[in-house]
């Protein structure tokens, strides 16, 4: 089951998403696991989490979770701003599985 | 647009350097960890000393037991951020945080002077609560910073192989720990020959002082919303990077004010968290997100304010800022940036003239709705003026809130109209009537 986290400053924004992309996953029958949580304490899930996705107004953290993650084999992404203002879970979760 | 592209950039790389220097973020998720312990004495504090006659004399009995709760969470919140925030700081280091925040807290202990009054000896309450914080910040990232210096040049106690890995553990922090100590025992010591006595009367002098005066005037409160709000205006959180710097000196201020409530003293500051939650964090953008549900003739920014009104009462405005978006959208950068120094301009005034009461200082806990918040801050009048606010935000918002829905309007029509053609054949696009 392919997990996703989450992170924006303190992951209040960023769980509104969530439940729009949970929404999403169930209609499509899709077994993922997502959840939110703020960028600080991401550390605490880095092992649970295959896809980070960063919310855009925190968007300058990327090349810092790159370097320290991706290495780990994690996939990180900033979530595009669109989607994320129109909290457009189907197609964050779909460009999210498609990293 | 490159050029604006490149400045957002660099713009996005100092935001960054900012909120994720460690000793910046140190101070400010050590401070967040400890809001548990300011929660519980926020309501002990309200518990005990809600002005109403009848219920004063109903908890006149145990109002002394009440009062502990607060007195040991918020009178004493030096000791928990010191911890927290050498806890914090060694964690960046990606060590072990216990022993050097335990460490920290020894520190902070060793240059808070005991006194003796009589035949008691006592550590003074007033060093450990909000006049006390700024030592903890500072003896928080030294004591924590020192240790792990210590501990990265090995100058530890090595185990032979087959010690158990928790002895191991203990015995490796020994010798940090103990250097720590000593510099800290000869910090106070050094302090004890000035005529000072003590760190904590120069630091709060020299220090906490001058910089809760500034951090707590107008103008600083002004500029820090500027920032944050130009940050936005590029897509950057610009609370959490601004907050970064000022949090450390509105908390303070904030729980000065919340020691003066409890004991019944006039609340000596105006400004902190607390005031730029109530006054910039709401009303600005709930006002906004109404006259786009209510009087937009757009479909699209109509849609985006009913995705973005539930947010905004509860001060989440993430939706709208990239949805419409308020990001490089010169149209609203006026507003966004004015509606909420204007709403803490007359909030400031309002106070200064006795109109409203001064926020008691509760730390304002992310995703309080709007309302509920002025309660929580000590007054039906607070609560009442953040929804003042709402129509003036909206008048604010008006003239330009008409501009964004004319040029969504015509947008819509002409994708409308392009529409209509396709279907119609395409190729038939005179508008001719015979």
């Amino acid at each position: 089951m392919k997990q996703i986290t989450l992170v924006c400053a303190a992951g209040m924004s960023t769980s509104m998403l969530v439940q729009k992309m949970l929404k999403a996953a169930q209609s499509q029958n899709l077994e993922v696991e997502i959840r939110a949580t703020s960028e600080s304490s991401f550390k605490e899930y880095a092992d649970k989490t295959d896809i980070l996705l960063i919310g855009p107004q925190v968007g300058y953290l990327e090349a810092d979770f790159k370097a320290k993650y991706e290495s780990k084999g994690i996939k990180v992404s900033v979530i595009n701003t669109m989607d994320y203002g129109m909290m457009n879970g189907e197609k964050v979760l779909a460009d999210a599985l498609a990293l | 647009m490159a050029s604006q592209q490149k400045f957002s950039h660099k713009l996005q790389r100092t935001a960054g350097k900012i909120q994720q220097n460690r000793y910046m973020s140190a101070i400010s998720n050590g401070l967040m960890s400890t809001l548990p312990f300011l929660i519980i004495g926020a309501f002990a504090t309200l518990f005990s000393a809600l002005a109403w006659e009848p219920y004063q004399n109903f908890i006149a009995p145990v109002k002394g037991m009440i009062g502990l709760a607060s007195t040991m969470t918020t009178g004493i919140i030096a000791v928990y951020a010191v911890f927290f925030i050498a806890y914090r700081l060694a964690q960046t280091f990606d060590k072990d945080p216990l022993i050097p925040a335990a460490t920290s807290l020894l520190s902070f202990l060793i240059v808070t002077p005991v006194q003796s009054f009589d035949t008691v000896r006592a550590l003074p309450l007033q060093w450990l609560g909000a006049q006390g914080l700024f030592v903890a910040m500072i003896v928080g990232l030294l004591a924590s910073r020192l240790y792990i210096w210590f501990v990265d040049r090995n100058w530890t106690i090595k185990m032979p192989d087959g010690v158990p890995p928790t002895v191991v553990k203990t015995f490796s922090g020994l010798i940090p720990a103990i250097l720590v100590a000593l510099l800290f025992v000869i910090v106070a010591g050094l302090f004890m020959q000035t005529s000072f006595g003590t760190i904590h009367d120069f630091i709060y002098t020299y220090l906490q002082v001058p910089l809760e005066g500034l951090g707590g005037s107008l103008g600083a409160l002004i500029a820090a919303v500027l920032i944050m709000q130009v940050l936005w205006m590029f897509g950057i959180h610009g609370a959490i990077v601004t907050l970064a710097i000022v949090k450390p000196i509105w908390m303070s201020l904030d729980l000065t004010n919340l020691e003066a409530f409890q004991a019944g003293a006039p609340l000596p500051n105006i400004i902190g968290m607390a005031f730029w939650s109530l006054f910039c964090n709401y009303a600005p953008m709930l006002g906004f997100t109404l006259l786009l549900v209510f009087m937009a003739k757009s479909k699209q920014l109509r849609t985006i304010g009913k995705l973005g009104l539930p947010g905004s009462f509860f001060s989440i405005h993430e939706p709208l800022i990239f949805g419409i978006p308020v990001v490089l959208n010169p149209v609203l950068a006026i507003p966004f940036v004015m509606a909420p120094i204007i709403c803490a301009v007359l909030g400031y005034f309002a106070t200064t003239i006795g109109l409203l009461p001064a926020p008691i200082g509760i730390y304002p806990p992310f995703g309080t709705p709007i309302f509920a918040l002025g309660f929580l801050e000590g007054s039906w009048k607070l609560a009442v003026a953040q929804l003042v606010l709402i129509p003036i935000s909206m008048l604010i918002y008006y003239p330009f809130f008409r501009t964004l829905d004319k040029q969504a309007l015509n947008k819509e029509l002409e994708a409308q109209e392009k529409l209509e053609q396709e279907q119609t054949g395409g190729t038939t696009a005179s508008p001719v009537i015979s």
